[in-house]
């Protein structure tokens, strides 16, 4: 960037609006706002690319991805494939992880119809609402948010006015309107949560960044298109009392070369103290199963 | 499109309310479009804005509020943040730290607390910029102060060099 250096400034006196004029004319009308608007656009361009949620693919088109790659990674695709049989990609917009589980559990109650598990996390969602509350969020600024989640849940179950196909699902998914309001309420629960907590998530946070709590949740779970890390999905498994198993596919493998495919169960801290016994199935085998490549979350079906 | 008429129209609802609370900021719709606001803020006190009232235009975009507002300063400011030209504001929440759990009223505080606290390792007014880099208070303080007395004084008959 260039800028005025050269000017000596004289405070007290006018002439440098002057001066300035002429010279800076023409990075002058280049501004933010149009360095904001080539970046949506570019991301506009990537976004044809790839749907918010794409179609589900059988695991060999993961395995084809790969096909002359790092042997590493080969061998524990082919490690995955027998566990799993599908892989649905999402876009790798920063949200990836929001919108994976969003469309994993909206999914889920479509096909299971489990009414018991939707009147449980709305019970949760209705905490995150106090919660955010008693944070000090004007209730206006999430309320929204909110609102568009529950409607989602409503319209999965059948039987309703509101009930909604699995196509319909996709096709939400991919709205712009619907699938970013979702994810945006997904953060705030997140954000909420990690607040809440902020002693328990304090050491945590600060092993990611040099910040605050509150500075990490304004800066890195708050705005769109902050990537999500073990802090977030801690929070919002948590939070919603939903486990969440991560499957990592990196290059790492043991001393003797041996290859498995390592995953983490991120189950909910309120499983783990009290009522261990109404949790303890669900807590074993967590339904939400996303598939971890470095920066990257897509959702994974188990055989 | 729908959506952020609703929101904005909640924080209209909401700016009547907190009119008495916060003083400092007066937030104004504009009467046939409720996309365009402007506001008058005070400039906070022990800073060389002290006295001023500046005035901002806010142009609130359709993907509102998972987009940011688009602020500037229609008043002239000499501050390291501020363009001297054309008023934009580089200010992280306006740009890539954005997020729905701010408002239009929450957006003008932010810019007060800029004000009082500029961050001259990013400037947009490098003039500026280099003063307070240099370590040269005085001169930015009294540049500052006489753009203000110039520019932000409900009576500018009274300018006083000094």
């Amino acid at each position: 960037m260039q800028n005025q250096d050269g000017h000596v400034v004289e405070s007290g006196t006018e002439t440098i609006t002057s001066t300035k004029a002429s010279e800076i004319e023409d990075w002058a009308n280049f501004r933010d706002d149009d360095i904001l608007q080539q970046q949506s656009a570019i991301q506009a361009e990537e976004a044809g690319k790839i749907p918010f949620v794409g179609d589900k693919e059988p695991l060999s088109s993961l395995a084809a991805e790969y096909k002359s790659g790092n042997p590493i990674l080969v061998e524990k695709i082919n490690v995955l494939t027998e566990q799993y049989a599908a892989i649905r990609r999402t876009r790798g917009d920063g949200n990836c992880f929001f919108r994976s589980f969003m469309f994993a559990y909206l999914e889920h109650i479509l096909q299971t119809q489990d009414r018991a598990e939707v009147d449980r996390i709305t019970a949760n969602v209705e905490q995150c609402r106090k919660t955010l509350l008693s944070l000090g969020y004007a209730e206006f600024t999430f309320e929204d948010f909110f609102a568009l989640f529950l409607e989602q849940l409503e319209s999965v179950l059948s039987g309703t006015e509101a009930s909604i196909s699995h196509d319909e699902l996709v096709q939400r998914s991919r709205d712009q309107s619907i699938s970013d309001y979702v994810v945006m309420f997904f953060r705030f629960i997140t954000s909420g949560e990690i607040r809440k907590r902020s002693e328990f998530f304090e050491p945590f946070v600060q092993g990611l960044t040099n910040t605050s709590v509150e500075q990490f949740c304004k800066s890195s779970v708050e705005p769109m298109g902050e990537e999500s890390d073990h802090v977030h999905i801690t929070a919002l498994s948590d939070a919603l009392g939903v486990p969440i198993r991560i499957v990592y596919l990196d290059r790492s493998c043991d001393d003797k070369g041996s290859v498995s495919v390592n995953h983490h169960d991120f189950t909910p801290a309120a499983c783990q103290v009290t009522n261990a016994n109404s949790c303890a199935t669900q807590a074993a085998k967590p339904f939400i199963n996303l598939l971890y490549r470095p920066g990257h979350y897509d959702i994974l079906y188990p055989k | 499109m729908q959506a952020s008429r609703a929101r904005l129209f909640k924080e209209y609802k909401e700016v009547q309310r907190e009119k008495v609370a916060d003083p400092d900021i007066q937030l104004v719709c504009d009467d046939s479009n409720i996309f365009k606001w402007t506001a008058l803020i005070k400039g906070p006190s022990e800073t060389p804005y002290d006295g001023g009232v500046f005035q901002l235009a806010f142009s609130v975009p359709e993907q509102y509020p998972l987009q940011p507002p688009q602020v500037r300063f229609l008043t002239k400011i000499f501050h390291p943040n501020v363009h001297f030209k054309t008023g934009e504001i580089c200010l992280d929440i306006l740009k890539n730290a954005w997020s729905p759990a701010w408002t239009l009223q929450s957006v003008c505080r932010a810019i007060i607390a800029l004000m009082a606290h500029p961050e001259p390792d990013s400037p947009l007014n490098c003039d500026s910029g280099n003063l307070l880099r240099s370590g040269d208070i005085r001169g930015y303080q009294s540049m500052a102060r006489m753009y203000t007395r110039l520019a932000a004084m409900p009576k500018k008959g009274e300018l006083v060099f000094r």
